[in-house]
């Protein structure tokens, strides 16, 4: 792929958000015309105000961050662990996140704070990304990376299984549980916005690690004799996808493969330079979040989680397929 | 003046208590048996296996050099490259300039002298295994090192770019460069400055080939019987 054509990209990529932002404000259960999407958002038209204001544009934002966070997630992980395969979702991580919060949840705590669930789900992911680190130490084969995810993701299912099913929870308390495991962006209010928020901080501390990401996913040895501070890259790395993908599975539960296709689509069009590789991802991301959303909402509230496994799974295996 | 210095080092089950000393500006030869301890020996010569022991460049221990410092004093050249993404050729050779603020000097220097100009926009992943190993020596050479640690470059190389990097690290060492290779062929090791020779994690002899690679060593470490005779000579036009 040449630099010029590239440089369509981020922009190409703004763009088709921007589109989707529109869209995402016009569609639901009641249709908005353009015009009234605009008297919406400036307050003059007082239902239309309040369809997007405190129902449609809190879920736009949360869909953006869950994108962005989970995309970029992906590729600091692909970049770890020198995998196109690894993402949050296929190795454990978002089960970790989800398994955290279930686990508040069950317990009682989650309505004691706002803070709980992403203090869980931050907790619940770290043990996962631990566990991931232990069993994958020795070269990250992709057979390891798949096995040592397959192992986590059973565990953690049984996990949230058992909360399920040996807690007695009222019929609000299961329902919250069974949101996080099919992940979805119903009823996202702006106090989900603020929560998921750090996303921010977090996706703009990836921004200098561009350059010594590109060295690392060459290998560690190599980039360490090259100059690369690899340990410290390494952690500050495992630091950030986690606590990126563990915002966005309190705030939405677990939205698979978002974190698999999203950079492995923009490694295909931008090449595989981290520099262009995050930005693009966080857009993307949010807008490949944004449109499955859409089309969740679009096909009678199907929830956002079947959606973006849908179209993942598929593609998962016929990446698979190309691999071999 | 030294250019490496290893004092003790140990690695359980692969490198017993070494001790090596090697000048500046010299061509060295690591040869040994298969699992003698090459490449674990040249990985602590990079500072990139944490040892027993101590490892020093130029006289300053490597521990105490801050990692970009580390970047522009020493570079080491894996055995096999794994290339799991397409970054270009160029782009990989220029990571060598990382440690300097990425100013990109040299990049098409290397190209060149590896023989790489017309594979320069390729995908590195689609390399074979002689190219992807003459783009690891072209980005080591980028670096401007003054020590180089390289792990078996010859083996994956056809015989003309075989003879193009010995003559390339033998123009490096005449500009006050330490080059350090492993190789299995005792013939081009004989040709170098320096042998050292390995045997079950242990330095067994370092010194001139001519003083080290003798008949019963030979026999001893590899267990193989050395005479000289004439043979195939293959040099480049």
């Amino acid at each position: 792929m040449s630099a010029r054509a590239g440089a369509w990209l981020l922009p190409g990529a703004t763009l088709a958000l921007v589109i989707v932002v529109i869209a995402s404000l016009a569609v639901g259960d009641m249709a908005l015309a353009p015009a009234r999407v605009v008297d919406g958002l400036m307050r003059r038209d007082d239902l239309a105000a309040t369809i997007i204001w405190q129902i449609r544009l809190p879920r736009i934002v949360v869909a953006m961050l869950v994108g962005g966070a989970l995309a970029a997630s992906g590729v600091v992980m692909q970049a770890y662990f020198r995998n196109n395969l690894a993402s949050p979702g296929l190795l454990g991580v978002s089960a970790g996140g989800s398994a955290g919060a279930v686990v508040a949840i069950g317990l009682g705590f989650a309505g004691t704070s706002l803070l709980i669930i992403p203090a869980t789900a931050i907790i619940g992911a770290l043990a996962a990304t631990g566990a991931v680190l232990v069993l994958a130490r020795r070269g990250a084969s992709t057979e390891r990376l798949l096995l040592a995810g397959v192992a986590l993701n059973a565990l953690l299912g049984a996990v949230t299984s058992y909360v399920l099913s040996n807690f007695t929870l009222t019929y609000e308390r299961n329902a919250q549980v069974l949101f996080w495991l099919l992940g979805g962006l119903e009823d996202r209010t702006w106090e989900h916005a603020a929560m998921a928020a750090p996303i921010v901080l977090a996706a703009a501390a990836l921004w200098p690690l561009g350059r010594p990401m590109d060295l690392l996913s060459l290998g560690a040895a190599e980039a360490q004799s090259l100059g690369v501070d690899v340990r410290r890259l390494q952690r500050t790395m495992i630091a950030l996808s986690t606590v990126l993908t563990a915002l966005a599975t309190a705030v939405a539960g677990t939205v698979g493969f978002v974190g698999l296709i999203v950079p492995h689509l923009l490694r295909m069009l931008a090449g595989p330079e981290h520099k262009r590789l995050v930005p693009l991802a966080l857009i993307g991301g949010a807008a490949f979040v944004l449109a499955c959303d859409l089309i969740a909402r679009s096909a009678g509230n199907v929830r956002l989680g079947i959606v973006t496994s849908l179209i993942g799974g598929p593609f998962f295996l016929w990446l698979l397929r190309k691999q071999t | 003046m030294t250019a490496l210095t290893i004092k003790n080092a140990t690695v359980p089950g692969r490198l017993a208590a070494v001790d090596l000393d090697l000048p500046r500006g010299v061509l060295v030869g690591l040869v040994g048996p298969n699992g003698s301890g090459k490449s674990t020996l040249l990985q602590v010569a990079a500072g990139i296996l944490p040892i027993d022991g101590s490892v020093a460049w130029s006289g300053r221990e490597v521990d105490g050099i801050p990692p970009l410092e580390r970047g522009r004093m020493t570079n080491w050249v894996p055995q096999e490259a794994r290339f799991e993404f397409g970054f270009s050729v160029r782009s990989v050779i220029a990571q060598a300039r990382y440690a300097h603020g990425d100013d990109n000097a040299g990049i098409e220097e290397a190209l060149a002298r590896f023989d790489l100009g017309s594979l320069a926009e390729r995908p590195v992943n689609r390399l074979s295994g002689g190219e992807r190993m003459r783009v690891l020596l072209a980005r080591a050479f980028a670096t401007g090192a003054g020590l180089h640690l390289w792990d078996e470059p010859l083996a994956p190389l056809d015989v003309k770019h075989g003879l193009e990097i010995l003559v390339l690290a033998r123009r490096l060492a005449d500009g006050n460069r330490t080059i350090v290779l492993s190789l299995h062929d005792l013939r081009v090791a004989h040709c170098l400055d320096i042998v050292v020779v390995m045997h079950a994690g242990t330095v067994r002899a370092v010194g001139a080939p001519d003083e080290v690679l003798m008949a019963d060593l030979l026999l001893e470490v590899f267990g193989v019987r050395a005479r000289t005779a004439p043979g195939l000579i293959l040099e480049l036009p």
